[in-house]
């Protein structure tokens, strides 16, 4: 486990950030910085990137989250608002959406492309940390966090801030790159990650050191059973985790009691 | 929960979802027919496979294909691969769903009126082809195409009743159905001749007890 996984328990004032130490404060600042460099070809990227499978991590993500109609539901780290297009339909006119994110690029890109899928009326566009949720306590019925929790720099704190939002009931989806099961399988994602990724991260975004990041950061976040530990510590319930496409993505999910 | 890889899984369901919505958008009885069964949401867990998976009926007559559902389905059916097999084949779904080794709970009414719908669709091929060939080319290809359709069905239609005749009056491998019956029934009177005589003799062995005891 890392020292992110820990949190604020972290005895020093550094942190992750891929494979490198910095200071704290100033890793919001560094990840901002990568995502502002990739936001507008983001979508593009992780087709390339995952051959298109990432569509399939979210579908099931989003068959997890038994959303139903008139239901409201946070999806944090949202960018680019592809799970939040497919929420505003599930929950319909009477539920709401609210895509959240850090990064203001990334919320744009995500405004223009829920514009554009004609998503709207019940969506609202918050750009939030997710260690401090600026919502009412008790208020969400669902929250998802695709492909984010790995950058927020204290993931204990963010988890509990994800359980005082949540209602009784509720559930938190943390779709996330984790530990591959197979030692073969994990050796050619090995090759994959810091050959291939780099390389067309140079080509397709002109920006190989931000997807090096990616690759770096996916490595030190915690494993499948470590984040289960970390999120039954903030308070989760009935936790439990499916592994995809051989471990490389697990989808964990757990309920407010 | 099945046990197979979710995204594995997910990309089978997310391709027969598309195709089947094609499917549907190109037929539009069974357009209609299915827009009156919106809500219905049905469960199916293939025992030989160990899977399970739900077909949700929307509104605007999609159909979702769901790894993982945790609502109420309106039926939920529980059989081998070749049940469902058979079962979507049949013309008559009501006596293959009796028949057959096929689980079910909830609504049959909902399950025999989904089946009928696809078994019944009949999908007109000629306006995407008249859309992106132009009307004389997509016309050709879609008389083409309805010409072998229609061959093949009649082929497989002609194909059961000869193998049915073989297997019945030529080879003599399998009993008509009226002489299956007619068997039964004998087999079931002589069972209940013989418990009949059973119950006697039990009486009279009774009575010669009784007798020797006085």
């Amino acid at each position: 486990m890392n020292d992110d996984a820990v949190g604020s328990n972290n005895p020093d004032d550094s942190t992750d950030f891929g494979f490198s130490r910095v200071d704290r404060t100033a890793k919001a600042s560094m990840v901002r910085e990568v995502f502002d460099s990739v936001a507008s070809r983001y979508d593009l990227m992780n087709d390339l990137m995952s051959g298109g499978i990432h569509r399939l991590w979210k579908r099931f993500t989003i068959e997890l989250s038994a959303a139903r109609a008139g239901q409201t539901i946070l999806d944090i780290a949202g960018g680019t608002g592809d799970l939040a297009a497919k929420f505003s339909r599930l929950v319909g006119p009477d539920g709401r959406v609210i895509l959240a994110d850090i990064n203001a690029a990334m919320l744009e890109v995500g405004r223009d492309r829920l514009i554009d899928k004609g998503a709207t009326g019940n969506i609202d566009i918050v750009q939030a940390d997710a260690q401090a949720l600026p919502f009412e306590d008790d208020s969400i019925d669902c929250i998802t966090i695709a492909f984010g929790l790995r950058n927020v720099t204290d993931k204990a704190t963010a988890l509990r801030s994800m359980l005082r939002v949540l209602r009784p009931g509720g559930r938190l989806l943390v779709l996330e790159f984790s530990k591959p099961t197979s030692p073969l399988l994990a050796k050619i994602y090995d090759q994959y990650s810091f050959q291939v990724l780099p390389v067309m991260g140079t080509l397709i975004a002109q920006d190989s050191d931000s997807y090096r990041y990616l690759a770096e950061s996916i490595r030190k976040h915690p494993d499948q059973d470590t984040l289960l530990g970390l999120m039954e510590e903030a308070g989760f319930v009935n936790g439990s985790y499916h592994n995809m496409t051989g471990g490389i993505v697990a989808v964990h999910r757990g309920f407010k009691a | 929960m099945t046990r197979h890889d979710p995204a594995l899984l997910s990309a089978a369901l997310l391709g027969a979802e598309r195709a089947l919505n094609q499917a549907i958008l190109l037929a539009p009885t069974s357009h209609r027919e299915l827009e009156a069964l919106s809500g219905t949401l049905l469960g199916i867990e293939v025992t030989s496979l160990e899977l399970t998976l739900y077909v949700e009926l929307v509104p605007g007559a999609e159909v979702r294909l769901l790894n993982h559902c945790e609502e109420k389905p309106t039926a939920f059916v529980r059989g081998s691969i070749e049940d469902f097999t058979a079962l979507i084949a049949s013309d008559d779904p009501a006596a293959t769903l009796i028949n057959s080794g096929i689980e079910l709970q909830g609504s049959s009414a909902s399950l025999i009126h989904l089946q009928q719908v696809i078994s019944g669709m009949d999908i007109d091929w000629e306006a995407p082809l008249v859309e992106r060939l132009g009307d004389v080319m997509g016309h050709q290809i879609a008389e083409a195409l309805r010409s072998v359709f229609s061959w093949s069905e009649g082929a497989r239609k002609s194909l059961k009743r000869q193998l049915s005749e073989y297997l019945l009056e030529e080879g003599r491998l399998t009993p008509p159905k009226l002489e299956l019956e007619h068997f039964f029934e004998g087999v079931q009177t002589l069972s209940m001749q013989v418990e009949r005589a059973q119950a006697k003799v039990e009486r009279l062995m009774a009575k010669a007890a009784s007798r020797r005891t006085q």
